[in-house]
């Protein structure tokens, strides 16, 4: 194995054509995501479409923030802190499986593959049971849609980000037929670089969700 | 062809974003309400987006576009936060009809 040159973030190329992918093992196939839109163009339209729906919602966050600071600063401490950083926990642990299973396509270990993406599905199960729990948990506080204007934006908001997982799961599970029935390869994996970055979305739109409805006021 | 056995970028990513998370959660459940605090927050927000971008998404050697704008996002809303906070009675000032 000839030996290339490392950078401090791990993916490079090598004057010996050999790719280092964030660490995780090297390659000689050029990595799909070097110097190129990740996936297909398509799916970025999609990202960046669902990420300036949810700028939509921070923004309607801050204006009515400074319209009711008294709902918004009691608001995060009736919330349930557990639920939410569980979730956050879920989503964090299942990006980080989509990466390791992309990287190990492209090692050429579909099995290995499949067994991340598993992973990562069942993290997206795991954050659904959360999020019924907590609204059940919040019914039983008296939290409601209507109770004020910050409880109707917190399940607004996490609603649509619970429907944004749920989808994102399907699309996983679908990713994971797709290696089984051998059409995602080594060679041929940009549908799965696609899920993989539609599914960091998810993840990233919750980093920013987490902190402003159960940590911030 | 594989032949690491010690943490990579993926591991230490997944860690630190572990980490700062449980931070975020001890800050919701002792911190008082202050600018200081936001801050913090609004910090990790941006170190945890990057991360997550760089290392997860890959976008450290993609489409330099595509990098920027993705970037640019999570250093445009943890700013945001932290300014509504700032000057949330002159933002519901000028936001009341």
């Amino acid at each position: 194995m000839p030996e290339g040159k490392f950078n401090r973030c791990g993916m490079s190329t090598t004057i010996d054509n050999v790719f280092h992918l964030n660490g995780c093992g090297q390659v000689r196939h050029e990595p799909e995501t070097l110097n190129k839109i990740p996936g297909n163009r398509a799916v970025w339209v999609g990202i960046f479409a669902e990420l300036t729906e949810f700028a939509l919602f921070f923004l309607v966050y801050f204006i009515a923030k400074a319209h009711y600071s008294e709902q918004f600063n009691q608001g995060p401490l009736q919330l349930n802190t557990l639920a939410g950083t569980l979730n956050t926990f879920a989503l964090i642990s299942s990006s980080y499986f989509v990466a390791k299973s992309l990287a190990s396509i492209r090692l050429n270990q579909p099995e290995q593959s499949m067994k991340w993406l598993w992973r990562a599905v069942m993290c997206g199960g795991i954050y659904l049971i959360i999020k019924v729990w907590e609204y059940h948990w919040n019914v039983d506080q008296g939290i409601k849609t209507n109770t004020n204007e910050f409880y109707t934006l917190y399940y607004y908001m996490t609603f649509n980000h619970l429907l944004h997982v749920a989808w994102a799961s399907g699309s996983l599970i679908w990713a994971i037929f797709q290696i089984k029935s051998g059409r995602y390869t080594q060679n041929n994996h940009l549908g799965l670089t696609a899920i993989a970055s539609y599914w960091h979305m998810v993840d990233l739109a919750w980093v920013i969700i987490f902190p402003l409805l159960y940590v911030l006021r | 062809m594989l032949k690491v056995n010690r943490l990579n970028a993926l591991d230490i990513s997944w860690i630190m974003l572990m980490l700062i998370t449980l931070a975020n959660a001890l800050v919701a459940e002792t911190a008082d309400k202050s600018l200081f605090i936001t801050a913090v927050i609004c910090f990790s927000i941006a170190f945890k987006g990057r991360r997550i971008i760089d290392y997860f998404m890959e976008l450290n050697h993609a489409n330099k576009t595509i990098q920027l704008l993705m970037r640019a996002y999570f250093y445009v809303f943890p700013l945001l936060i932290f300014l509504a906070d700032l000057f949330s009675e002159q933002l519901a000032v000028i936001t009341t009809t």
